[in-house]
């Protein structure tokens, strides 16, 4: 970007930063992987690196995988249901707030945005706790998934009404005429158009669902209905520690976001980028 | 319904004459109640999930509530237990400790922003951003816990690191041991006289110097209108006078008195934001009367204003207005920088913590190392979403204003302050509102790191863990609510003074 001729003093420092940076964002990544095929003692003797890989203890993951497997079902189950029931809210609501005027229309939409800067603290996890105990799904995985298809909601349509206010109206209205109905529209008109823009949105919602330790940690009791996270964290906390299994458990947790990023990584790295300039 | 209904997109074909003709009114209707069902999943689930809760939090407070056993109206009790309970305003000690800590957190990731955005070649800046997307795939739990096991004191990279390479042998001749302090306690130890003896008659304490020099930059960095300055005067008087009287009654006991003292030291924060104008020093003003509050010496932030105040003016009437602005300037920078050299050096290690000299200290087992690791957690602290957020910014400035800037000769450095930094304001703001509500309601991950009491010495106790650890451990409901009540007013206020407040100055 820079308009001088680029010299190869000037760049130096910034590559420096930029590796430096990079180090570190990529330094757990390694040490989870090095760790995970180290035996205790392997471990006390080399932290730092790779051993001989005759040396490998490839049971670790085996043993890891037998630990967590229940969990990452659990985890998939939740997150893909959530970002399924969520999605399909956040492309209804959008697509009605974008596209018509009508009374009650302000009110709904700022409703929606005003949430958004009513931060939830550690008390609403209180009473959220109790109303999803009133409602019987305490040790459920229902009450988490419930709770997380609507939560999250609120960027997703600020987002996507944005996107879709931009569309040309006379797509829409072509396929009025040819008599199609509201639901036939979203699926000709919006979806085709925003595939970026959605698959961010759903990207980030997985996260968030994936992710989510705080909610699964008090609603849920019985070990096998636990999510990925509450699991590392028993698994963390009542494990005499055997160093290389809980990294390769880490390791497998994280593989489904891995899958999932390979698939969409180009649409991500675009919808971001569009994404943020709009907001 | 039906008659604004009308403006909805038409959709009915055939239209009539009249606008009210029974038909057309029925189309309406039908036309707009499919839109509300349509939006009906994402109101119903936003009213349950999101607003009742929220809500029943502003009921619960007034209740005393254990579930399943006692469920009582005792109106404001839980509030005034709130503002009595030392813990809870202990937290917000904490929490300014850390706001001041991601304030200086913030830079690395704008700086990686720039070295990418000014990276010469295109292809590496394309693959350096999509590596910066690729450690996102690292749950945030695993990377939570991936750090944790660096701390442990055994096993952890941290220790092997230092005790490779002598760091660890360092950090123990600077902290020496019990019977033989070390060069830091010692240093706390000779400094003590100064701190006790002239900074406190001064400032009333070296927080009070950090605070007076803030204040006095703020002064410098503002226009002058003698109507203003006479109203802030006596804005400043009115308020310290009764700020005092309250506090002197909240010592004694007097709840009321507390919670009237809390309603002035809003109007007194919303005052300066007010008359200081949008600038980045008022941040530090905020966050070190924040700890002020908590050192008790609230009544005297007013009295160091007015000192301010009376400075400033002395010294424009003395010289030109342009010369008092620098001089002005550098005083307050003179006196934060004096203030910041104090605490590090007089306040925080003071004594030895015994930790260092076997080589295992135990990070976040020791109520004096408990914070530091807190604080170096993430190093170098770059969020890559941030990167990301930050370079799409920089990405829309022309490449004109590069080249006015290089006919002007203007430098690398002073490129970061005078074209980038300001184009980036946006984003720098949205994050800096996001940072600031974070840090005041996270208690995740001081729950995972260190148990629900805040580990050793409750050293990591933030209000939303403390809260947790009242609803979840002690089964007290309400007066978790109450709390949430007292933090959700604090983010509400933050958040309306900054949208107001930190304007982006274009």
């Amino acid at each position: 970007m820079s308009t001088s001729r680029p010299t190869k003093l000037g760049e130096a420092p910034k590559y420096a930063i930029i590796l430096f940076v990079l180090f570190f964002a990529f330094y757990p990544l390694f040490v989870m992987f090095c760790i995970s095929f180290k035996s205790n003692e392997q471990f006390q003797a080399n932290p730092w690196f790779f051993d001989a890989p005759s040396q490998w203890h490839w049971e670790n993951w085996g043993v890891a995988w037998n630990i967590v497997k229940n969990y990452i079902a659990n985890s998939i189950v939740t997150a893909v249901i959530s970002v399924a029931l969520g999605m399909i809210m956040v492309i209804l609501t959008s697509y009605v707030l974008a596209r018509y005027r009508f009374k009650g229309r302000n009110i709904i939409y700022y409703g929606i945005i005003a949430s958004m800067f009513l931060p939830g603290t550690a008390a609403t996890l209180v009473t959220l706790f109790w109303l999803i105990r009133s409602m019987g799904m305490v040790n459920s995985l229902w009450g988490i998934i419930i709770v997380s298809s609507a939560g999250g909601q609120i960027a997703g349509i600020f987002i996507l009404k944005q996107f879709i206010e931009d569309i040309p109206k006379e797509l829409f209205e072509s396929a009025q005429i040819d008599g199609a109905s509201h639901l036939r529209q979203i699926t000709t008109v919006v979806l085709p158009l925003s595939g970026s823009i959605l698959a961010t949105v759903a990207i980030m919602k997985f996260l968030g669902v994936w992710n989510n330790v705080m909610l699964p940690l008090v609603v849920l009791r019985d070990d096998e209905k636990l999510t990925i996270p509450v699991g590392l964290l028993r698994l963390e906390g009542e494990y005499v520690k055997q160093w290389g299994e809980m990294m390769a458990g880490y390791a497998i947790a994280s593989i489904p976001l891995v899958i999932m990023f390979l698939f969409t990584m180009r649409w991500f790295v675009k919808g971001l980028a569009a994404g943020a300039i709009k907001g | 319904m039906t008659q604004t209904a009308i403006k909805t997109t038409p959709t009915a074909p055939g239209s009539s004459n009249s606008k009210f003709t029974l038909p057309r009114i029925l189309a309406r209707v039908k036309t707009v109640s499919l839109l509300y069902l349509l939006m009906f999943p994402t109101i119903v689930s936003m009213l349950v999930f999101s607003y009742y809760p929220k809500l029943d939090v502003v009921i619960k407070a007034f209740y005393r509530w254990e579930p399943g056993q006692i469920e009582e109206f005792i109106g404001l009790k839980n509030f005034q237990d709130a503002l009595a309970d030392p813990l809870f305003w202990n937290s917000f000690q904490l929490v300014v400790i850390l706001l001041v800590a991601n304030l200086i957190k913030m830079w690395p990731g704008i700086i990686t922003a720039i070295a990418l955005h000014r990276l010469a070649s295109d292809r590496w800046r394309y693959i350096f951003q999509v590596a910066f997307v690729i450690p996102m795939v690292i749950p945030g739990l695993v990377w939570l816990l991936i750090w944790k096991s660096f701390y442990e004191p055994d096993f952890g990279i941290l220790n092997r690191f230092l005790t490779l390479t002598g760091g660890m042998d360092l950090l123990s001749w600077l902290d020496g041991t019990k019977e033989l302090p070390g060069v830091m306690p010692n240093i706390a130890t000779s400094l003590a006289p100064i701190i006790n003896g002239p900074v406190t008659t001064l400032f009333s304490s070296v927080w009070g110097m950090l605070t007076f020099g803030a204040v006095v930059m703020t002064c410098a960095a503002r226009s002058v209108e003698p109507i203003a300055n006479l109203r802030r005067a006596v804005l400043t008087v009115g308020l310290a006078v009764c700020t005092y009287l309250l506090v002197k009654t909240n010592v004694q006991g007097n709840s009321m008195g507390a919670i009237l003292a809390f309603v002035g030291v809003v109007l007194f924060v919303i005052s300066i934001a007010r008359s200081s104008g949008p600038s980045w020093l008022l941040w530090c003003l905020w966050m070190l009367a924040g700890i002020w509050t908590c050192q008790e010496r609230l009544y005297m932030l007013p009295v160091l204003v007015l000192v301010a105040e009376v400075l400033n003016f002395a010294v424009r009437k003395m010289t030109n207005t342009i010369a008092a602005k620098d001089i002005v300037k550098w005083v307050g920078l003179a006196s934060v920088i004096i203030g910041c050299l104090f605490v590090a050096f007089g306040k925080i290690w003071v004594t030895s913590t015994g930790q260092f000299e076997f080589g295992s200290p135990a990070w976040l087992g020791n109520k004096d190392l408990v914070l530091p690791a807190i604080i170096f957690w993430g190093f170098p602290w770059v969020g890559t979403v941030g990167v990301l957020i930050y370079l799409s910014g920089l990405q829309q400035i022309s490449t004109d204003v590069y080249e006015a800037a290089e006919l002007d000769g203007v430098g690398p450095i002073r490129r970061v302050f005078s074209i980038e930094l300001p184009l980036i304001m946006t984003q720098v703001r949205i994050n800096l509102i996001f940072m600031t509500i974070g840090t005041l309601t996270a208690y995740e991950f001081f729950l995972i790191l260190l148990g629900a009491a805040g580990g050793p010495g409750n050293k990591g106790m933030v209000p939303g863990l403390y809260m947790y650890q009242q609803a979840f451990l002690q089964g007290k409901f309400g007066y978790a609510c109450a709390l949430g009540m007292v933090l959700f007013m604090l983010v509400l206020l933050l958040t309306v003074i900054y949208q107001r407040y930190v304007k982006v100055e274009k």
